[in-house]
């Protein structure tokens, strides 16, 4: 009965997304004086999806945060549709950093209601998507009080919310149990059927449908 | 104009419900003009005198003392990352976000110095000048700081990092505010023009202070 009602998660109806692609050509990161990625190219097309894999300490963060036009790489360039990422990633970009931009003592009614505010999304998508995510009835309680893998799960609300054609995620199943990534991949599923990319770093097995992998191993 | 309230709103709530909101800084403040007169002597000439500036100092230090938490914790937690990804630009955000926190922990501060006047011997009228001109400094007073913070979130001890960087900056507000009181004091003309210079560096911290925030905020997120 559980697995029925995952199966039939209802998704909020929000505005269309707009496809984009992403690419970088030519990517060179380093962190610390350490060379991480060399001469690194990349693409995602729409409704696509790419998982970085690779042990620690081999740049999947850092490649993320690049990027997102976080950070500046050494050489090289990051185009979402045909502009710079860093001109165009705060109205294509759903982020998911290594930190889930929760606050302790907010509770998540406050903090999601805020993040739909600032994207322009109706308050109504909230409850919903945390439904989907299974976190319902944990929307009165500050964020300090939830487990890592309900803040995670939080988070990835937070995202969904956001309602953007790119979602990069670093280590989005990291502290999700099963269920927990279970619905993280049927969340991902349903934004890659609006036509939504993602580009998740992982050292999880992630089960998602054609997704292309990247190991960031052989750059060193 | 409704995401700038937005963050505005949600900066002001998180001063209150994250760490007291302005207990600290007031707490602060009242400790630092209770003690100081203890240290000057019992003379009510001499208190009243050196009241004004005292308070414009004590002030000063109380805005610095809370300055860490202004950026530190949205670095360590993510929420910096969110906010410079965010649409609305990040400057502006800066600005709201500084404001917010600002004003929700450091209304107090007025208050107590208008009482602390008092208390020290000043007249009502200087005391009110000096409340006045601590009102008027405290947008600059906190952006300076939230300069400061930015440049040193997620550093070690960013404490003391701050406090060498913003304490200079603040020396002009420091002199403005203070020499309203201290003028109002004398009974000296000079206080009205030492609160509209005060009124003054707000309002050129107001315009400009976001563009450095954001440029920090953004060298220390890459």
């Amino acid at each position: 009965m559980l697995a029925m009602t995952t199966a039939l998660a209802e998704f909020p109806s929000l505005v269309a997304l707009s496809p984009q692609t992403l690419e970088a050509t030519g990517l060179s990161l380093s962190r610390g004086g350490l060379r991480l990625v060399e001469r690194l190219d990349l693409a995602l097309a729409p409704s696509g999806a790419l998982l970085l894999v690779g042990p620690n300490g081999t740049g999947k963060t850092t490649l993320l945060r690049a990027l997102a036009g976080l950070v500046r790489p050494d050489a090289g360039a990051v185009a979402i549709g045909d502009q710079p990422a860093g001109q165009v990633a705060a109205d294509t970009l759903g982020w998911l950093g290594h930190a889930d931009g929760l606050k302790p003592n907010e509770t998540l009614r406050h903090a999601l209601r805020f993040w739909a505010d600032m994207h322009g999304t109706p308050r109504t998508a909230i409850l919903p998507l945390m439904r989907v995510m299974g976190i319902e009835a944990l929307i009165d309680r500050p964020a300090g009080q939830l487990s890592r893998g309900q803040q995670r799960r939080a988070g990835l609300v937070r995202v969904a919310l956001a309602n953007r054609p790119l979602w990069l995620l670093d280590e989005p199943a990291g502290p999700l149990d099963g269920a927990g990534r279970d619905r993280l991949a049927e969340l991902v599923a349903w934004h890659r059927s609006r036509g939504g990319g993602v580009i998740a770093a992982t050292h999880q097995t992630l089960d998602w449908p054609g997704a292309a992998m990247l190991d960031l191993g052989m750059y060193r | 104009m409704s995401r700038l309230g937005a963050v505005f709103a949600r900066e002001a709530r998180l001063a209150w419900s994250g760490g007291g909101g302005p207990a600290g800084p007031a707490a602060f403040f009242l400790a630092a003009i209770t003690l100081a007169p203890l240290a000057i002597g019992p003379s009510p000439e001499l208190l009243a005198a050196a009241g004004p500036g005292l308070m414009g100092f004590a002030a000063l230090l109380s805005v610095l003392q809370s300055a860490e938490r202004l950026y530190g914790d949205d670095f360590s937690d993510g929420t910096l990352d969110l906010y410079a990804l965010s649409p609305m630009g990040l400057s502006l955000l800066c600005l709201a976000k500084t404001l917010g926190q600002g004003i929700a922990t450091l209304w107090p501060l007025p208050v107590i110095a208008l009482l602390g006047g008092l208390m020290y011997g000043v007249p009502l009228q200087p005391s009110m000048m000096l409340a006045a001109a601590l009102a008027a400094a405290i947008p600059a007073l906190v952006l300076l700081a939230g300069f400061a913070g930015a440049l040193a979130a997620g550093v070690r001890r960013s404490g003391l990092l701050i406090a060498l960087i913003a304490a200079p900056m603040m020396v002009p507000v420091l002199i403005f505010a203070a020499g309203a009181g201290r003028a109002g004091f004398e009974g000296d003309e000079r206080a009205l023009a030492n609160l509209v210079l005060t009124l003054a560096v707000s309002l050129g911290a107001i315009a400009l202070a976001p563009f450095g925030i954001a440029a920090a905020v953004k060298s220390r997120l890459g």
